[in-house]
């Protein structure tokens, strides 16, 4: 998981804050809160989750619980793609 | 008579005011922020006719310091949090506000820009003692005397403030109140910034009827409004056009089919004629008001009855209650049926002017009229319909080509959420039409698909050239599309691109 997590600050850093010296905040941080999604961003921040990370994520969960840090959608990012495992499985 | 006391004339002190993140607050508590804050602005040498800036997310500090500022005479100046560094210095350097109630997270990005001389008050200052007179005494102003600057965002680079007075909130908020109906019962979420005229509105209108305003600064995240709508039985809604797409075509909203909600207000642009329908749909209970106006008429100037958005889809109706709306021709003669004019307006609510800014007044506002800009035509009833702004119109092949109407066909596609259509020079056509547009999440079309799509539906001159997928739309502060900024932009790649270069 801190592979993804990795991914998720160098995308925020690069794409989101345009920014050449990496994510500044921690982990933990509201995304929110901090300014650092809109309502005009957080289109973009869900499909590089489904494009990079080959998941499906439906209108409802986009919630705060799932999106709203570097930790809160690394682990989102988790327990998608282990949903998606169980699926193929049966 | 003032504005504070009028917006709080009818309200019942145990009825509740606000319901927001931080908990339920009632009528009384209310004034009693109120109270301490006009306390801390008196202490600060806060005199009638001073301005207070006010910066901060939708919140108990923000309605206390903005009503505070009005009890005392002195002039509201609200700030977009969204603002750049730049922008915030450049409006506030034009208001030059003596005291700036603020959220304290902005302070770090915008210290540099507020002069040193400006005193501050925090969010967290708010700590009321239980006093629940107002500071006096109090010196009266007249009621056309400013009350607030509310800026707007212009075609130009410099800033540009409306000038709101006494007369002109009250006379525009007892008309909402009359068509909306709006009693002590009506709860609405707001979730429209109070910076811009349209969520001001919904603050002078519930708090004038002794009703209630539930705030959410969380739209980004539009599940968590919904649920803060049921969980508090909200009666009302407010939105611009990107906050019906969203909800309509990015969220469980359509499907939750809300039994609270009874009156829906949209306003702010034009939301395709689709996506009103899909609106009406989502709202079992409730009527959906199709509304017009502009800062310089303090908010509204027109609305659709419910009732008619049948036979009248399309129109924002006629004038609200005490403002006369017609739309004229050059010759300055109202228009005839089907006949493009320009939409003008009179009332008690509009504006006296632009701060500071005698030639962009006297070319607005001329003998006491609103000249919006606006372009529009009516029907046989005398409804109108918006046809576009004077500048969205592009020039194809000869024809004057709106926008407007190019944007609604590709939006009946279910899987666009939006569009924005511009004319591009081009040496075959004159203006070649490009449009841009947001598809839903996790879908993906092809140009041609959306090509195909206009050209059974639209003329050929109508039909756009080019049509670029982007993630959202540039919006503005106050949640408009800003083509300007789509002009400026360029594609890296193919037509199939999902991410967008600015320069």
């Amino acid at each position: 998981m801190e592979d993804f997590r990795e991914t998720i600050r160098s995308y925020i850093a690069e794409s989101i804050l345009f920014s050449g010296k990496g994510f500044p905040y921690s982990d933990d941080v509201s995304f929110l809160e901090n300014g650092i999604i809109d309502s005009m961003n957080i289109m973009e921040i869900v499909m590089f989750a489904e494009e990079k990370f080959g998941i499906q994520i439906r209108d409802e969960e986009i919630i705060p619980d799932n999106l709203d840090s570097v930790n809160r959608l690394a682990e989102f990012i988790v327990r998608k793609k282990e949903a998606e495992l169980v699926k193929k499985q049966i | 008579m003032n504005t504070a006391d009028f917006l709080f004339e009818k309200s019942a002190d145990q009825d509740t005011a606000l319901i927001t993140g931080k908990g339920r607050f009632t009528y009384e508590d209310l004034r009693g922020a109120c109270v301490q804050i006009a306390g801390e602005l008196i202490k600060h040498g806060i005199h009638p006719g001073d301005r207070v800036g006010i910066l901060g997310q939708n919140s108990l500090f923000w309605v206390a310091s903005y009503l505070a500022t009005l009890k005392l005479y002195a002039i509201a100046v609200p700030f977009a949090t969204t603002l750049t560094p730049d922008e915030f210095n450049a409006n506030f350097r034009f208001a030059n506000c003596r005291l700036l109630c603020m959220d304290r997270k902005f302070l770090q990005r915008l210290n540099p820009f507020i002069p040193s001389d400006t005193a501050l008050i925090f969010e967290d200052r708010l700590d009321w003692n239980g006093e629940k007179d107002w500071p006096s005494p109090i010196e009266p102003m007249d009621d056309h005397s400013d009350a607030a600057l509310m800026f707007t965002s212009g075609t130009t680079a410099r800033p540009r403030a409306v000038r709101i007075t006494h007369q002109n909130i009250q006379a525009n908020t007892k008309s909402i109140i009359e068509y909306l109906d709006l009693t002590s019962k009506d709860r609405i979420m707001a979730i429209l910034p109070f910076y811009y005229c349209f969520g001001t509105s919904l603050l002078h209108t519930h708090l004038r009827v002794g009703g209630s305003i539930v705030i959410s600064n969380t739209f980004t995240y539009p599940e968590t409004v919904l649920d803060m709508m049921e969980a508090t039985e909200c009666s009302g809604f407010a939105g611009v056009p990107s906050t019906y797409q969203t909800l309509l075509r990015n969220s469980t909203f359509p499907i939750r089919k809300m039994k609270c909600l009874r009156k829906v207000q949209q306003a702010g642009g034009k939301l395709q004629e689709i996506l009103i329908k899909e609106l009406v749909d989502a709202v079992p209970n409730g009527e959906v008001f199709v509304m017009y106006g502009q800062t310089e008429a303090t908010a509204r100037l027109s609305y659709l009855p419910p009732a008619l958005l049948e036979t009248k889809l399309g129109s924002i109706g006629k004038g609200i209650p005490g403002v006369t709306l017609k739309v004229m021709g050059e010759t300055g003669e109202e228009v005839a049926p089907g006949e493009v004019g320009e939409i003008v307006a009179w009332g008690d609510n509009i504006s006296p002017g632009y701060l500071d800014d005698p030639e962009a007044t006297a070319k607005k506002f001329i003998g006491g009229a609103l000249h919006t800009t606006d372009l529009a035509t009516v029907d046989e009833d005398s409804f109108i319909y918006v046809v576009d702004r004077k500048d969205d119109f592009i020039k194809s092949y000869g024809f004057r080509v709106s926008s407007q109407q190019i944007e609604a066909c590709i939006v009946e596609l279910p899987e666009v959420v939006t569009a924005a259509v511009i004319g591009e020079p081009d040496l075959v056509s004159g203006e070649a039409i490009k449009a841009f547009v947001v598809l839903k999440n996790g879908i993906s079309l092809k140009s041609t698909d959306i090509i195909a799509h206009c050209t059974q539906r639209l003329a050929r001159h109508m039909i756009p050239k080019e049509v670029i997928f982007i993630d959202h739309l540039p919006l503005n502060s106050n949640g408009k599309v800003m083509k300007t900024e789509l002009r400026k932009m360029t594609v890296g790649g193919t037509n199939e691109t999902r991410n967008l270069t600015k320069i």
